[in-house]
């Protein structure tokens, strides 16, 4: 250890760098294959829940609580690795799941891969400099292969046909896939209320996750407009409010303070009375202003008091309160009303319009949920998510985003490539077919680019019980005898290996991310060649 | 050292004149244990030299990890304590700030220069004698730099912007985005183009970092971007994107609160209540007001802007953002020609900015604001996208140097050949001068020369390429025919010995000799030093954790060696 620990020309030992004793340093290729160890074994955690067939993993956080997932984000983020290099994976996963939101996995899986066929190259002498460029110039191949194979998906508002695949095969490998028609329709219709289709862009802000435990999968739903996890005021208010007129307002129902530090000196008893009787004619003066504009249910972002409860309910009033921030705010949009500040402001251009809010209850518990339904503008829905526990719940909520983000990436382009492993399977072939024109060292990396490519096909199969190699092999010269690139792994075993004709798509932007990403991160666990760690304290 | 321990005659306790447990070295050992010290140091970051050059990996006491293959970063990171040592990470940061780049090759060389010299310490030649050797040569390489440094016309406006390329392109070589390198020199010198020509202050190219995506995605935006700040409801409902707005910044914070922390109002009657209230509301909306009365479509604020405000300009269809960071606020000014206004009372028309377009979009995970095609754009903006947070902030580090390299060739438009070239022929001049020399500048010039050739010699070592090899070809190249073979250096692309000035290997020449004259500097300060005096670590609470500290005693006694 410590290679910075040194001795001066009479033998005594000196110190240059600060508590070396708590530092430990690995040099050149030792650091290198250390690193390919973390990474593959990270990798192979997550291996086995690629594809429809893969298994999920259940993980449990030091609090005790469970998650149980299929997306490899999710798994690698909870599972606390400490390694470094370990972490940089979890890194890369991140960062798929920030710009595209589906392939946490498969990233990390090629990741891997690339490494496990580095370390053979580091064996046999190659500069860890010339491995990674030949992967990147496999890297650049495959994907301009990529560009090649890939096929325009016509859709339109009115043709979601093909939206509706791709959510599919997205959804394909996760619990939900027993209501798999059902999640893929909701992931479209509720990317398609919010898109902004002449810009491109697709706030997610404005598409709200909410679980309830109970009920099964099959009862989730899509509400074109907002769920509010907060039943009535008054138990006596009526439960359904039809042609509602909402007026949402941002201050409570009780005499407007000032922000101002103050002070009210109450000396006689007349005073006192008189300032009940201010107390009971602001209340009475704030419903009557409600009620003078026009609006038929309040939605208020503070509480009132049980008077003044009382009083909207003596004036036929329901109302909601402690509505959050953002609740208010998708109510708002939703129902194209504006947040009122104050009473003064409110008219009846300011209300928002529902045709239905009503309050829904669940099962034998007391608990209660407001739908707004039908609303002015559609641009804000909620989506309910039922399940038989927690763990269904978040999982759901988890893969629902992931199918998300697949409609809205071919929201922003519409190309796909074929999924079923049948991408990476042509990518692999082509960048064979150009190594073999490399003159320099290179070619052997290109080649292990491409065999690493094979890894996920493989995993793919072996996922799902199919003999790995046998499977691969038999793609792969179909492939080539027929020349036809959507030919992919039959997961299912529908017998049918043409992912063209089994509707398996992922989209063209998340394939070329993720071989460009895991290209660039295995470069840079290549490049490293010195490693030093601070021990912190607890690890003495 | 008379004053410390007193040389009395035999067999007199010694007297000690400074506190027990100070350190003292001194003497001809204290110098070569401080050569040692800094050889060390320069074995930990000779790998990262070059196109080839690796990375390092350091994870801190916090556990943040950083990986680098910048020199100036490395060093800082490792947290060198050996005061000699200290003189080295000091010489690479000073680079890094003056030119920002060359940061590893100075440290090198101040290293090589010391291990040439090494023997000649040992020998006994006075430190002195070394140091106005050492002085002497860094002269004539400067001025031989200067010599031989080609000078681009900066009026070929094309020809001008290719030179920047290149020296962007020869920074980019030895970093994670060598590869990319096309891309990203076009986008450091776009960068640096739209800057103030005269004053080209870097802290108006902003950086922003969003993990997520590869690094081709990365995007220059000629105005200003920043991501979305906190926000209250009301903000989804205000318009996302306008064309030509008017945009007002200001550092005035729109919320409904108390004016004054420390005043108290006392209420006599329960109706004066209202009217305190309504008081509030109107200083608020008075402010509010005055702000749409401009015209302005986008009000951004150092302060926050509460709910109230967000609703009320949702209302009025106009955007808003609430504490924007003070760089980013100043980017937007400069880029819109607007002024930071502290207070909304005689605000006109006058102090409003333009852009082209504004608008909010997602970029990766994240919602960033975006005002382009500005007026005055003297700013800009790099997105930076990759796989994981420290990858971005290496390719940040990286696009740094390149940024500070583009920019001194700005200024200074003359170019030597890299890839140790210049150092090869510099070795070349110094050999030949020095036996013009007599007396003992000779050998030292010599040893210069010699420690010259590290720089191509570790190029060779990192590509592993056989150094010997090549250095002994180049030397001959060199010598057989200077004018000739000027720039032949070490080629990593064709493992082979060739003229690098042909193949655009391109660097400032102020680069060169700001390298030199720091290294000689640094280690003329480092053979200066024949003493040194370590206080005793006061008992702070977290020294019991640290390890005794092994030969601390050394130098104590008799003065060795002589």
């Amino acid at each position: 250890m410590s290679a910075i620990y040194t001795t001066d020309e009479y033998g005594r030992p000196f110190i240059i760098v600060r508590e070396q004793d708590k530092k430990t340093r690995k040099t050149g290729i030792e650091a290198t294959k250390a690193h390919i160890m973390a990474a593959k074994t990270v990798a192979n955690i997550v291996r086995t829940s690629l594809g429809p067939r893969g298994l999920d993993k259940i993980l449990i956080s030091p609090d005790g609580d469970i998650t149980i997932s299929n997306d490899g984000a999710t798994i690698m983020t909870q599972m606390a690795i400490e390694n470094q290099i370990g972490k940089l994976m979890v890194e890369l996963s991140k960062s798929q799941d920030d710009e595209i939101g589906d392939g946490t996995t498969g990233i990390v899986v090629l990741a891997g891969a690339l490494l496990e066929q580095a370390e053979e190259l580091l064996d046999r002498g190659i500069h860890p400099i010339r491995i990674s460029d030949g992967f990147e110039q496999a890297c650049k191949i495959a994907v301009a292969h990529l560009d090649k194979v890939s096929d325009v998906i016509p859709w339109s508002k009115d043709d979601t046909s093909d939206l509706f695949k791709c959510a599919k095969t997205s959804l394909g490998s996760k619990i939900v896939n027993k209501c798999h028609d059902q999640f893929a329709q909701i992931a479209v219709d509720s990317i398609l209320a919010v898109a902004d289709l002449e810009r491109k862009d697709v706030d997610f802000e404005l598409i709200k996750m909410e679980g309830k435990v109970g009920g099964e999968l099959a009862d989730t739903m899509l509400v074109r407009g907002v769920i509010i996890d907060k039943d009535f005021s008054h138990p006596q208010m009526p439960k359904e409010v039809s042609d509602a007129k909402i007026a949402i307002l941002t201050c409570p129902f009780e005499p407007p303070k000032p922000k101002t530090k103050h002070k009210l000196d109450i000396t006689t008893v007349k005073e006192f009375e008189e300032l009940q009787k201010y107390e009971l004619e602001t209340f009475e003066k704030m419903v009557q202003q409600v009620k003078d504009c026009g609006a038929n249910i309040v939605a208020c972002q503070w509480g009132f008091d049980d008077e003044a409860n009382s009083l909207l309910l003596q004036h036929k009033l329901p109302a909601i309160r402690w509505v959050g921030g953002p609740e208010i705010e998708l109510l708002a949009i939703a129902t194209n009303g504006r947040i009122v500040p104050r009473f003064d402001d409110l008219s009846s251009e300011k209300l928002g319009s529902a045709g239905k809010i009503r309050e829904m209850s669940f099962g034998t518990t007391n608990d209660n949920m407001i739908v707004v339904e039908d609303c002015a503008n559609s641009k804000a829905v909620t989506v309910f998510v039922r399940g038989g526990n927690k763990m269904i719940v978040d999982e759901a909520k988890r893969s629902l985003h992931d199918a998300m983000c697949v409609v809205r990436n071919l929201i922003l382009n519409n190309h796909v490539v074929y999924g079923g492993a049948a991408a990476e399977i042509s990518c692999s072939i082509e960048v064979e077919k150009a190594a073999d024109q490399v003159s320099s060292i290179e070619q052997y990396a290109m080649r292990s680019f491409a065999r690493a490519l094979d890894a996920i096909p493989m995993a793919l199969a072996e996922n799902s019980g199919l003999p790995p190699i046998e499977t691969l092999s038999a793609v792969k010269s179909q492939q080539i005898k027929q020349g036809i690139s959507s030919l992919g792994i039959d997961c299912m075993n529908t017998g049918v290996n043409d992912m063209k004709q089994q509707f398996v798509f992922d989209p063209l932007i998340s394939k070329r991310q993720q071989f460009l990403v895991a290209t660039q991160m295995v470069k840079m666990i290549l490049k490293i060649d010195d490693v030093i760690v601070h021990k912190s304290d607890d690890q003495q | 050292m008379a004053g410390r321990r007193q040389q009395v005659p035999m067999m007199q306790p010694q007297i000690i004149v400074l506190k027990e447990g100070t350190d003292t070295s001194q003497g001809v050992p204290q110098l070569l244990s401080n050569i040692s010290a800094c050889l060390a140091i320069c074995d930990t970051i000779r790998t990262t030299l070059g196109p080839r050059g690796m990375d390092k990996l350091i994870v801190d006491s916090q556990k943040r990890v950083t990986v680098s293959n910048d020199g100036a970063t490395i060093m800082k990171l490792l947290e060198v304590v050996q005061p000699a040592a200290r003189t080295l990470v000091d010489i690479a940061r000073a680079q890094d700030a003056e030119v920002g780049d060359g940061t590893t090759s100075v440290v090198l060389l101040a290293g090589e220069l010391l291990k040439e010299v090494k023997e000649y310490v040992e020998e006994g030649v006075s430190s002195q004698v070394i140091i106005k050797g050492f002085r002497k040569a860094a002269n004539l390489a400067i001025n031989r730099i200067k010599e031989l440094a080609a000078s681009v016309d900066r009026s070929d406006k094309t020809e001008f912007r290719s030179l920047l390329e290149k020296c962007a392109a020869t920074s980019m070589n030895s970093k994670l985005i060598g590869s990319q390198k096309e891309f990203f020199t076009k986008m450091v010198v776009d960068a640096v183009m739209c800057l103030d020509q005269d004053e080209l202050n870097e802290d108006m190219i902003g950086i922003k970092k969003i993990p997520g995506g590869a690094m081709q995605d990365s995007i220059l935006v000629d105005g200003v971007a920043f991501k979305k700040s906190f926000s209250y409801a009301g903000f989804e409902q205000q318009p996302k994107s306008f064309d030509a707005p008017k945009i007002v910044c200001l550092n005035v914070e729109l919320e409904l609160k108390a004016e004054k922390d420390n005043a108290e109002v006392r209420v006599d009657k329960v109706s004066e209540y209202q009217a305190i209230v309504d008081a509030e509301w109107k200083i608020i909306f008075d402010k509010l007001d005055s702000i749409v009365a401009t015209g302005a479509k986008v009000v951004l604020s150092r302060l926050p802007i509460g709910d109230l405000a967000t609703q009320y300009f949702a209302d009025r269809n106009i955007f808003c953002a609430g504490r924007v960071s003070k760089d980013d606020l100043d980017r937007v000014c400069e880029a819109t020609g607007c002024r930071i206004q502290s207070t909304t009372t005689g605000l006109t028309a006058k102090h409003l900015g333009l852009c082209e377009r504004f608008e909010e979009r997602q970029i990766g995970g994240q919602r960033f604001n975006l005002f382009r095609g500005c007026p005055e754009a003297k700013t800009c903006t790099i997105i930076l996208r990759g796989g994981a947070e420290q990858f971005i902030d290496e390719v940040e580090r990286s696009l740094h140097d390149s940024i500070m390299i583009v920019r001194r060739a700005v200024k200074n438009q003359t170019v030597v050949a890299g890839g140790g070239a210049i150092e090869m022929e510099l070795s070349r001049y110094l050999r030949d001068t020095a036996r013009q020399i007599e007396g003992k500048q000779q050998l030292i010039i010599t040893a210069v020369a010699k420690a010259l050739e590290v720089i191509p010699r570790q190029l060779c070592e990192n590509a592993g390429f056989d150094t010997t090899d090549f250095i002994t070809q180049l030397r001959a190249r060199h010598a057989q025919d200077p004018e000739r073979y000027k720039w032949h250096g070490v080629d990593i692309e064709e493992e082979a010995v060739s003229d690098l000035f042909a193949k655009f290997v391109w660097e400032p020449a102020l680069v060169k000799i700001n390298a030199i004259s720091s290294a000689v500097e640094a280690a003329c300060l480092i053979l200066s030093v024949d003493e040194t005096v370590t206080s005793q670590q006061s008992q702070d609470p977290m020294a019991s954790g640290q390890p005794a500290m092994p030969g601390r005693g050394r130098g104590r006694g008799m003065p060795m060696g002589r």
